[in-house]
């Protein structure tokens, strides 16, 4: 016992110092305010959200929907961002070596880093969850079994989507591990469970329906959905100390089923996993090529080689590009559907196809604003150098260089993508000259200044000692500093294109308009990087 | 020439280096040597610009490290202790790579690419991925990217570490025929045998303060430098 407390608080201590600012000045308010700040901003945003639909649900008497929905969404986001975490979190860890070597079982081990990836599921879980418990126990005043529950539930939710997510990311390893290609073989298979879940759960109607059929109330139809939602509704509506016992029992059942089983093979599946790693080409093969190249392409090829062999960083960035390129194919393809549906819901009011065909521009524009400040490729860039640092470091090349050439070895990875899309829109909606002209800017200047921030983020914030490349891409300051500023500059458009149609602006002149903004922004930051990354870079340690 | 001057550098409250000085002059091999933690290493990496150091300056042909970093790193090489290459990259991209930031031209890089793969026997592995790479190839590999470019000053951490016997001559040869050239080599080594053999300059340094700096003939004098550093420690 006392081995596994040692070990969780080592690789915690060392794993949980994400907050850790790049400053010599590093104080404590300046290491703490931010995440908070940060913390406290997503769960007032949270919060507003759930009030409105508890308010909706109100006289029916279902708020509990809300809480229901809340718990739904974050077991499907843990689920999904677990998939792609577990095989890096797990199995390709850079203290492997000094861990195996020490005399401790591999199942504690495996624990440790299982315990983990708990952790910070919790934490994340927590910041989603904790505003609709809020606002639902300020609202319902319900009695202190509420509480219990729901303090349980919290503890209690990361599990199974962790305990799924590590199978499958046993299944990944297991099957890459086989492959020389190891890093393709992952991303193509971490990447067809994404699409595969993501698949059913567009296709869960029927699934639903049946169960809606045979349940006799609503809290059997969530139970029937999802065990562990189902019994936290099942405790806050009607609290029984054996729903509440069995609840418990059954998730440290899984847990501890879990454990025991990958244990039983963790070891060998990591040691095939370096077999791979390890491997050398047995010709002798001097054909090697003496190639000269200019900075600029030497350095986006070196930037592109890291991103493309680690498939944390490909799923992470590429699935957003994919799920755009799905978006824009679906709007094209569902068009007719969408405007029969806005017509009928409008019937009587101004808005004729003439205005929603208008407003396709504006609809490409939000979607290029969503994909871009949801893809943040910088935010990790420098991290994942790690100790390699010190060759950027000692190299005749200016930080200001690295800085852009990181940049644009992200906007090669992202503008192919929003390219196409945006072409299969253009030929689709057969877009005004100008309508294109201005997306086609945007679809440059929104990734620069997404792809900005997130090196500015990552400037602020290196994390050069991770274990693993999970941490850096998942779990560090800068990577949620830019998912965290790409939901607020999201919000922020939304509400402005908003305000600017409403004004009765020209569509093009709302996407103008908007656009300048972010213009303004982006030479803004770029001039705030060209005074400070020099000062910044040096500090990296 | 490279001209230490006065450099003080600290991590919090702990002083790393106070107020180190010397001068390392043309056609010199310049050892640098001290216990665990004493300095050699903060002093290398402040020297080819990893690190910032709080006072006095660094000189290198003429020009400040701090006020000209690019220029000076232009005319130097640097073989880390520990070689953290980009491990996902072939070993030949990863030198390719190092060529193109010191923008080597064609001719030499091939020449001197092929040169040193042979000289370090590791042709056969160009093509490969770093990360399959044993510390030793990796470190050779360290050292075909550093003298790729014909650096003028090659700093290196301790470069033996990890060597195999062949490598280790092979590289002390290579060093010889750059003093030739009138070329500046300094690097840190716990190897005093080597030092001793192959240095005409010295420079011990303890908890951060040289404490002995000169000729090899004349610090050591009749004693081993393995006597005279022991001497000091104590």
């Amino acid at each position: 016992m006392k081995k596994i407390v040692s070990l969780i608080k080592v690789s915690l201590n060392h794993d949980m110092n994400i907050f850790k600012i790049n400053s010599k000045n590093n104080k404590i308010l300046t290491r703490y305010i931010i995440p908070i700040l940060l913390a406290i901003y997503l769960m007032i945003m949270l919060g507003i959200y759930s009030n409105k639909l508890i308010n909706i649900l109100h006289p029916f008497k279902l708020e509990f929907i809300a809480l229901t929905l809340f718990c739904l969404s974050i077991s499907i986001i843990s689920l999904i961002e677990g998939i792609y975490k577990s095989s890096s979190l797990l199995f390709n860890c850079k203290d492997d070596d000094l861990l195996f070597s020490l005399p401790i079982k591999k199942e504690t081990i495996l624990f440790t880093r299982i315990f983990k990836f708990y952790v910070f599921e919790l934490i994340y879980n927590s910041l989603f969850i904790l505003a609709p418990m809020i606002i639902y126990a300020v609202k319902l005043t319900p009695n202190w079994t509420y509480y219990i529950s729901s303090i349980i539930s919290i503890l209690i939710l990361p599990i199974v989507p962790i305990v799924l997510s590590c199978i499958i990311g046993y299944i990944i390893t297991l099957i890459s591990s086989k492959f020389k290609g190891k890093n393709l073989v992952q991303t193509i298979i971490t990447t067809a469970f994404l699409l595969l879940i993501l698949y059913i759960s567009y296709n869960m109607d029927s699934f639903i329906d049946n169960i809606t059929k045979n349940a006799q109330s609503i809290n059997d139809i969530i139970t029937k959905i999802y065990y562990p939602v189902g019994a936290y509704i099942s405790l806050i509506n009607d609290f029984k100390i054996t729903t509440l016992i069995t609840y418990i029992l059954v998730h440290i059942v899984i847990s501890v089923i879990t454990i025991y089983v990958l244990g039983k093979v963790y070891f060998k599946i990591n040691s095939n996993n370096k077999k791979v790693i390890n491997k050398q080409s047995k010709n002798n093969n001097k054909n090697y090529i003496i190639k000269t190249n200019s900075k600029t392409i030497s350095f986006i090829k070196k930037e592109l080689n890291r991103f493309f062999s680690t498939p944390v960083f490909i799923t992470n960035a590429g699935f957003g590009l994919v799920l755009f390129i799905i978006a824009c194919i679906l709007l094209s393809y569902k068009s007719d559907t969408f405007i029969n549906t806005v017509m009928k819901t409008n019937t009587g009011t101004n808005i004729n196809i003439d205005f929603i065909y208008n407003i396709f521009p504006i609809v490409t524009f939000g979607i290029i604003t969503f994909t871009s400040f949801m893809t943040s490729i910088t935010s990790s860039m420098i991290s994942l150098e790690s100790k390699s640092i010190n060759i950027l470091k000692s190299l005749p090349i200016k930080p200001i260089e690295i800085i852009i050439y990181k940049v644009l070895a992200a906007l090669v990875i992202m503008l192919p993508c929003i390219l196409i899309g945006d072409l299969i829109i253009f030929i689709k909606f057969k877009f005004k000259l100008t309508s294109i002209i201005l997306l086609l800017i945007s679809s440059i200047i929104l990734p620069l200044l997404s792809e900005l921030i997130g090196i500015y983020a990552n400037l602020k914030y290196p994390k050069l000692d991770a274990t693993n490349d999970t941490e850096i891409v998942k779990q560090s300051m800068s990577s949620t500093i830019s998912v965290f500023s790409g939901i607020g500059i999201i919000g922020i458009t939304i509400v402005l294109l908003y305000y600017l149609v409403k004004k009765g602006l020209s569509n093009n002149l709302v996407i103008l308009i908007t656009l300048g903004i972010f213009t303004l922004i982006t030479i803004l930051l770029l001039i705030i990087l060209i005074k400070t990354c020099d000062k910044d870079f040096k500090n990296i340690e | 020439m490279l001209e230490i001057k006065n450099v003080t550098k600290k991590y919090g409250s702990k002083t790393a280096l106070n107020d180190v000085s010397f001068t390392v002059k043309d056609g010199e091999i310049f050892a640098f040597i001290g216990h665990n933690g004493a300095g050699k290493t903060t002093l290398i990496k402040s020297i080819v610009g990893i690190h910032d150091f709080d006072e006095g300056e660094i000189i290198i042909n003429g020009k400040s490290i701090k006020e000209d970093p690019i220029n000076c790193k232009k005319v130097m090489a640097y073989v880390p202790d520990n070689p953290e290459l980009y491990e996902n990259m072939k070993a030949i991209d990863y030198i390719n790579f190092i060529c193109d930031m010191y923008e080597v031209d064609q001719e030499t890089r091939e020449t001197n690419i092929k040169k040193y793969a042979k000289l370090f026997e590791i042709e056969e592995n160009l093509n490969d991925p770093i990360i399959s790479f044993s510390h030793g190839m990796k470190q050779k590999i360290a050292l075909i990217s550093a003298l790729a470019h014909n650096p003028k000053i090659l700093i290196m951490d301790e470069p033996f570490v990890g060597l195999d016997p062949k490598a280790v001559y092979d590289v002390k040869k290579v060093m010889n025929e750059m003093i030739k050239e009138k070329k500046i080599i300094f690097f840190s080594t716990h190897i005093l045998d080597v030092a001793e053999k192959l240095c005409s300059e010295v420079a011990i340094i303890k908890n951060g303060k040289l404490i002995k700096t000169g000729n090899m003939k004349t610090i050591k004098g009749d004693k081993s430098l393995e006597k005279v550093f022991l001497e000091l420690e104590g």
